[in-house]
């Protein structure tokens, strides 16, 4: 439905007709010279479940935060139940009925507390009525919201001791307190295994038996078309397409990708001599060992569930994390770094997945960030060359085209994208045996991932790349050989065209036995821990 | 200036936001200026209303309240850069006073041995400090606050609870030391009319500029503070920049704590204690000039030097000592309120 003229908030706009929930028009948002939303519009129909699809960077957590109130829109209206509303902050979200469960489930709850009071967080934050709370009251109040809303929950447990689901469905659980009308869960599978999947999946279609709409984001083809009857597509800011069920995947994949579906195809190559070895690694000293080499002349992929422990592993290779077990050799020397520096000296460098956390420097210029990690190469007796760095800046800045105002400019105001080019393209001046990208494409849009790909397969040629995601069609864009890691360790190694990505995301949570078609790395010190949901036995 | 044209040039340049665009333009002058104005606008107008003022006399008098605290202050400084936060500066400075004062008095040891003894009785106050934080990973505040106690504690037990004077008793005799020669060039000496402390703190001062601005180091320091855990992904020894910075900290917090034995010419219990504010708030105030907005060694020297031409000057008008605390107070709040709401926005 169109409107004829433009109401202001809190304008019913045609009151007569039913209209469905939420109805998103025309929505901008722009952050500096990047565009994030390009005029999206799209409604959300009462008690349906609406697949929001589309790669990273396609604009979808945009428009989460826009909808949860995190951020402002730049332009376009959102109309809930056929009224304008204007949404400045969480709480007013919440009061129109929308409420958000955010990917990162520990952003949702509160450690150090028991489930019951993350329960009733809520309440706590209200400011009336009895300030005295008591652990008996916390209780029955609790139990009161679990047999409402008809699930379980151990209540007195505390919730760093639930596993990533049961965290999830705190969070969920404290979403369905405020009684909403519509519930946006943002990738919530991304930290679950197979079977907890399926808990949610359940939780899921319970939603329409209550008569609350969900807005289910995700870049999972398979759960979309299993969730939901409807799909909309996002792709550069914009609403590419929209599709009803019977859902046609196929059509869909291509509509996330558009173009890049195509650009991202290279020749697979087979490493030369090997780099890097490890043996008998774990990531976690009650997980299963494993095996693993990189060789110099090509990208190896590592997917997996966020919790797989992906950045465990590559922790242990930089040094940043004590090893746990094995013994590691690089250029065939043993190899184990006491630290990151000792890393970097004999030739692994690595980005780490947390691009605010654990790689910008708040307030410092370009120029700094790109001469932090070779300050041997810009300084003599101690003193800093200048100009040297500068220079050097200005390379990294032309060669990765990072659209900034100059070297000087500070790094905060870049997109993250050009963050991540810079970042990236600063460990590319050096040579070195084996260079680590943790989750490198998270957050940052196409255009700047592929720019990255073709980098890393250009600096590849003289050494070992290892680009670690949880989106297994990150790495297969990327990556020549890779491996696929489930619980703990690798499960299997594939040459990177030889699967789909939704075959990928199968062998990831334990959804599919590996079978013949790709090589099983089984070892002799196994424990033979059973992993859940599956016949751990391979296909003979 | 070429970060006040680079925050402009994320403004949209649409028409009707000029008046917006020029409102920033003022905000991030007054940001990156405005301190130094203030000060530069308050000399001119002392130095208009009083003649004495203006002269060089009065100048290094400034100067001269200004050193202990700047030298103090610097030290503060280097354990800020790298997110830290050094309370016992105040007692590195009392113990360096009394180890320096009782080694001349009471063990008759010459000049340089003292200085030796008492720089040395600040880094033993680093590395207790770095003890407590890089071993045992005990929060900043939370360790040089009980380092702080301890080693006032200490102190005073080591010198019974007295001063240290010439003359003084020492089991019933007389103490036969006295202060040595270089002591009393430090209080009270100068070179080209300049006293000896405001050479030794533009000393302090010119090392420490160039530790944090032109070397590897400073690059080093200031990446710790700005975020550790990055800083160690590029490969610098966090650990032992934090340690360092701490040493540093106590080492410079003794220096002064020798200048103000040698000014007084005697070793007085518990005179750490006032400085450790005063230091601090040089520190803080130094975030606020040239928009710095993170501790840094040119903001710290105007910082002492503004509160000590401020006093200066206010004395000369009759101002009452007992409302000196006002003015630094308003003083700090100014330069907080100006980091805060006039920089950059940080999450």
């Amino acid at each position: 439905m169109s409107v004829s003229y433009y109401p202001r908030s809190g304008d019913r706009v045609s009151p007569e007709t039913p209209v469905a929930l939420v109805q998103i028009r025309d929505l901008r948002k722009r952050f500096g010279a990047t565009t994030a939303l390009d005029g999206v519009s799209f409604d959300v129909d009462r008690g349906e479940t609406l697949g929001l699809l589309g790669a990273n960077g396609a604009g979808k957590s945009t428009l989460i935060k826009i909808l949860a109130g995190l951020q402002p829109a730049s332009s376009g209206d959102i109309l809930i139940e056929g009224v304008i509303r204007q949404i400045d902050n969480p709480v007013q979200a919440r009061d129109f009925g929308m409420v958000t469960v955010h990917q990162n489930i520990d952003d949702g709850v509160i450690f150090g507390m028991t489930v019951a009071e993350n329960l009733l967080l809520d309440q706590f934050a209200v400011e009336a009525g009895n300030p005295f709370v008591t652990k008996r009251h916390i209780f029955r109040e609790a139990e009161k919201i679990l047999d409402e809303l008809g699930i379980d929950l151990p209540l007195r447990s505390m919730v760093e001791d639930l596993p990533a689901s049961g965290r999830q469905e705190v969070a969920i659980a404290r979403a369905l307190v405020k009684k909403p009308k519509l519930l946006v869960l943002d990738e919530p599978t991304s930290t679950l295994s197979a079977r907890e999947a399926e808990r949610l999946f359940d939780s899921v279609q319970s939603m329409q038996g209550r008569g609350i709409s969900v807005l289910y984001v995700s870049h999972r083809m398979s759960e979309v078309e299993r969730l939901c009857r409807r799909a909309v597509v996002l792709r550069n800011g914009r609403v590419v397409s929209t599709y009803n069920s019977p859902l046609d995947t196929k059509a869909i994949a291509n509509s996330i990708l558009g173009d890049l579906a195509i650009s991202t195809k290279h020749e697979v190559r087979v490493g030369a001599d090997i780099v890097f070895e490890g043996k008998g690694l774990r990531t976690a000293s009650d997980s299963v060992p494993f095996d693993v080499q990189f060789r110099r002349g090509e990208v190896v992929g590592i997917t997996g569930l966020v919790g797989a422990g992906k950045t465990e592993f590559l922790e242990q290779v930089f040094g940043v994390r004590p090893l746990i077990s094995g013994q590691m050799t690089l250029e065939g020397n043993t190899y184990r770094p006491r630290d990151a520096a000792e890393a970097l000296k004999l030739g692994v460098a690595m980005v780490p997945e947390e691009r605010a956390m654990q790689s910008i420097f708040p307030t410092e210029t370009l120029i700094k960030h790109c001469s932090i990690g070779r300050l041997d190469n810009f300084s003599r007796a101690g003193f800093m060359d200048r100009r040297g760095e500068h220079q050097f800046a200005t390379e990294v800045i032309e060669r990765f085209r990072v659209n900034c105002s100059g070297a000087t400019a500070e790094i905060e105001s870049l997109s993250g994208g050009n963050q991540q080019k810079l970042l990236v393209g600063r460990w590319l001046a050096d040579p070195r045996s084996v260079l680590i990208l943790d989750e490198p494409f998270r957050g940052i849009d196409i255009g700047a991932r592929g720019g990255i790909s073709a980098a890393l397969r250009e600096f590849s040629k003289n050494s070992a790349v290892v680009v670690s995601s949880s989106d297994p069609e990150e790495v297969i864009e990327v990556a020549d050989r890779v491996l696929v890691m489930v619980e703990g360790r690798i499960v299997c190694e594939v040459v990177s065209n030889e699967l789909t990505p939704e075959e990928f995301v199968e062998i990831m949570s334990a959804r599919r036995k590996p079978g013949e078609r790709w090589r099983i790395e089984e070892h002799e010190n196994d424990d033979r821990r059973s992993l859940r949901g599956r016949d751990r036995e391979p296909e003979a | 200036m070429t970060d006040v044209r680079c925050g402009v040039a994320i403004v949209n340049p649409k028409p009707d936001h000029r008046g917006k665009n020029a409102l920033r333009l003022a905000r991030a002058v007054v940001f990156k200026y405005g301190l130094l104005a203030v000060l530069l606008m308050m000399i001119f107008s002392f130095s208009y209303m009083q003649p004495f003022f203006r002269t060089f006399t009065n100048a290094m008098f400034i100067l001269e309240a200004a050193a202990i605290v700047a030298v103090i202050g610097l030290g503060c400084t280097i354990s800020m850069t790298v997110g830290g936060f050094d309370l016992s500066v105040g007692a590195s400075m009392s113990l360096s006073v009394m180890v320096a004062s009782a080694a001349m008095v009471e063990f008759n040891l010459d000049g340089p041995v003292a200085i030796l003894l008492g720089v040395l009785a600040g880094v033993v106050v680093g590395l207790l400090n770095t003890a407590l934080i890089v071993r045992a990973r005990i929060p900043d505040l939370v360790a040089t606050l009980a380092s702080m106690f301890l080693v006032n504690g200490l102190t005073l037990i080591g010198v019974s609870g007295q001063s240290v004077a010439e003359g003084m008793l020492v089991n019933g005799e007389q103490a036969t030391g006295v202060f040595a020669p270089i002591f009393k060039w430090l209080g009270s000496g100068s070179f080209f009319n300049v006293p000896a402390s405001v050479i030794v703190s533009g000393l302090v001062f010119i090392v420490v500029y160039v530790l944090l601005n032109l070397t590897r180091w400073g690059r080093a320091f200031y990446a710790v503070g700005g975020n550790p855990i990055a800083a160690a992904a590029v490969g610098i020894r966090v650990q032992k920049y934090r340690a360092l910075a701490y040493i540093i900290s106590g080492s410079l917090a003794a220096i002064a704590g020798l200048l103000l034995a040698a000014r007084s010419n005697r070793g007085d219990v518990g005179v750490g204690d006032a400085y450790l504010l005063q230091a601090v708030s040089a520190a803080l105030v130094g975030f606020a000039v040239l928009g710095a907005n993170k501790a840094n060694a040119f903001g710290t020297l105007i910082g002492a030097v503004f509160v000590a031409t401020l006093i200066n000057g206010l004395t000369m008008f009759n101002f009452p000592y007992y409302a000196q605390n006002v003015v630094q107070g308003a003083l700090l709040v100014v330069a907080l309120l100006m980091s805060y709401t006039l920089g950059p926005k940080r999450r």
